[in-house]
């Protein structure tokens, strides 16, 4: 068990990712229908093939990681990671690091829904939450520079630049 | 080939391109001053925007913010002790303390003549060496091509990160990102499973933006919450004296040189050139003793090397298709995005387009030192901005970069899905730069081990009877061994390691 353990370092994991992701991109390759290929010539899965398999030969090396087995086997241990946010629980990182995970919380959402929400809104509560998120807590600094960032990138863009960026939910209210 | 330099001069000082050119070299200082926002993911943000350029125009924009960016890191290196790019690393340790003993003025001047110099060698250089290398590799068929394109990406994996199995990992995803799409000669969908947006492929321009311009506000916004700020040193005349300049012109002329050399490799780029020239002048120059103590040696050669790579990194660029890093790969894309592909019919067929292209930089180079001289100290207070106001701006830009492409919720998804891996990536010592590379050299590859295959009538030999390619795929396996052999060089691994967040 204790040896599992030491084998199973996040390089080893990464190679275990990589692996699967080799089989899973050359097991699509080789779906590639039949009459695509001409007998003799190469095809649209020639390249990928080649690809796939370079891909899954490093993903091996990490795996096996052969420097950090020599020396594990001579019983020196590998250096771990230091970082102490790096160490702990799942629960508790989260926790320690609360700000960073809603960081991308906020990002992930902001591109999930701008679209839909339109780009005035979105833009406007991304940058509130993103700007206190970092630390200011003057709400009239807060709402202040979220509006006026909003505002004047959305007319620079839309009218300087003709992008067409969406109004969303605001669009009764322009017509 | 003076009058196509004339003709050249003729399109870069219309007024339109001097405006473009001016705006981009102080976009690029500024850039290059506020530490995090580097210049790849900038240029990756400007692409949408110069789709409605002409091609002339586009690349002015783009080649001026990129070396205004080499030039603004060297402000933030000496007054802060920050390096605005990893390119500038070399030039903290004596610029900060030349700064610290009240010599930021000439520090300063040094470096903006240092950059100038080599600059100006480096558009000369281009100037000469671009169109014969273009003709020679007229003789390429797709066996070499792909055997060159190998060997580059082989270069950026070997130079890039600490570990060559994640560089080979990295460089292997780019390019398989770049299968995804229709197949062009087949017609068959690949890796699309099904979903109708991913039939044209996955934009280059989304993983960029991706990977460096998202992750790039999560770091900053990580630092800004830790609390790391420094102190700006304040320069009180920016002058130098006669006899500086002539105890540091030899050492400009080397950095100039050796930078050259080393930036003319693909992969080696702007950083590695920094850290060989130095530790070349420390074996070369006279009281090599002194570098290291403030020694205003010590900031001309590093600048120099880093400007005059930033220009050789352009030669395999425009001569071969063949891009060196994260920044010239996005100019490459940016190129084929407006439909011109480089490599040795560039200087045939769209001549005019490279001939505005190298005066420009004539151009720029002037401008960048009229610019720098006088505002030097405005610039380094631009660094003062607080990030928490200036990163989410850079966050929605960046957004309605990758929304302008093609109006696409899908695109958007995958650039939260890029930011993501590549944050991860970052944290944990995969280089980005070689996945970049290897999606927008995917499909030109890709063709041209199709066509040598073709010819060949499907034998792999192919690649090793042609004596280039052999010879060029020997160099790519030397260059995968390199790490292995310089593993005691400590200098080489910390370039390396330097060179994994170079964004």
């Amino acid at each position: 068990m204790n040896t599992l353990k030491r084998l199973a370092t996040r390089t080893r994991a990464e190679g275990l990712i990589v692996l699967l992701v080799a089989a899973g991109y050359l097991w699509e390759a080789h779906n590639v229908p039949e009459f695509y290929q001409i007998p003799g010539v190469p095809g649209p899965t020639t390249f990928p093939r080649l690809l796939g398999v370079v891909f899954a030969l490093a993903g091996l090396w990490l795996l096996v990681s052969p420097q950090e087995l020599i020396a594990s086997m001579k019983g020196v241990a590998a250096p771990r990671a230091a970082d102490p946010a790096e160490r702990g629980l799942g629960v508790s990182r989260i926790a320690a690091n609360w700000h960073f995970c809603a960081m991308w919380a906020v990002i992930l959402g902001y591109l999930w829904v701008m679209p839909d929400l339109g780009f005035p809104l979105a833009t406007f509560l991304l940058l509130g939450l993103f700007v206190f998120l970092l630390g200011e807590t003057r709400w009239h600094v807060v709402l202040g520079l979220a509006l006026a960032a909003t505002v004047i990138i959305y007319v620079s863009f839309k009218m300087g630049l003709n992008v067409r960026l969406p109004l969303g939910v605001l669009e009764p209210w322009f017509k | 080939m003076f009058e196509h330099l004339l003709n050249g001069f003729a399109v870069a000082l219309l007024p339109t391109n001097l405006m473009i050119a001016l705006v981009g070299c102080l976009v690029g200082t500024l850039i290059g001053v506020l530490p995090g926002l580097g210049p790849t993911a900038t240029l990756a943000m400007l692409i949408p925007l110069v789709f409605s350029m002409p091609p002339a125009t586009a690349m002015i924009l783009l080649t001026s913010v990129y070396y205004g960016s080499m030039y603004g890191g060297s402000t933030t290196s000496i007054l802060v002790n920050i390096p605005g790019e990893s390119a500038s690393v070399i030039t903290t340790i004596d610029g900060h303390k030349m700064a610290m003993q009240g010599r930021a003025g000439p520090a300063l001047a040094i470096a903006a003549i240092g950059s100038f110099i080599a600059g100006t060698f480096s558009v000369l250089m281009l100037t000469f060496v671009g169109a014969p290398i273009a003709t020679y590799s007229l003789h390429f068929g797709p066996a070499e091509f792909f055997s060159l394109m190998a060997f580059g990406l082989c270069t950026v994996a070997s130079l890039t990160g600490t570990n060559v199995a994640k560089s080979i990992i990295t460089t292997c995803l780019g390019l398989m990102i770049a299968t995804v799409g229709i197949d062009l000669v087949s017609g068959a969908a690949r890796f699309t499973f099904g979903n109708p947006f991913l039939q044209d492929g996955v934009d280059f321009v989304v993983v960029a933006i991706g990977m460096f311009a998202l992750t790039e506000v999560i770091v900053t916004a990580r630092e800004v919450r830790d609390g790391v700020r420094a102190e700006i040193v304040k320069a009180e005349k920016v002058w130098i004296q006669w006899k500086e300049f002539l105890y540091s012109l030899p050492s400009i002329i080397r950095g100039t040189v050796f930078g050259f050399l080393v930036g003319m490799l693909p992969g080696a780029g702007a950083t590695l050139s920094t850290f060989i020239a130095y530790n070349l002048e420390k074996r070369i120059c006279r009281h090599p003793e002194r570098l290291g103590t403030g020694d205003i040696r010590g900031v001309a050669n590093p600048e120099s090397a880093n400007n005059s790579a930033s220009g050789a990194s352009l030669v395999p660029l425009l001569t071969l298709g063949l891009p060196g890093g994260g920044a010239t790969a996005v100019m490459l894309g940016a190129l084929m995005m407006l439909d011109i592909t480089p490599g040795p019919l560039m200087f045939e067929k769209h001549g005019a387009m490279i001939w505005a292209l190298i005066a420009s930089m004539y151009v720029g180079n002037t401008l960048l030192l009229l610019l720098n001289w006088p505002l030097v100290n405005v610039f380094a207070r631009v660094m003062s901005v607080p990030a928490k106001y200036l990163m989410p701006i850079v966050l929605v830009i960046s957004t309605i970069g990758v929304w302008s492409l093609s109006y696409s919720e899908v695109d958007l998804v995958l650039t939260g899905a890029a930011g993501l891996l590549g944050y991860y990536m970052r944290r944990h010592k995969y280089p980005i730069e070689p996945l970049i590379l290897g999606l927008i050299l995917g499909g030109r590859m890709e063709q041209a081990y199709r066509q040598a295959l073709i010819i060949s009538q499907g034998s792999n030999m192919v690649f090793l009877e042609h004596p280039i390619s052999l010879a060029l795929l020997v160099a790519a396996l030397l260059f995968l061994l390199l790490p292995t052999i310089l593993k005691k060089s400590q200098d080489f691994m910390a370039a390396r390691a330097t060179s994994v967040d170079a964004a």
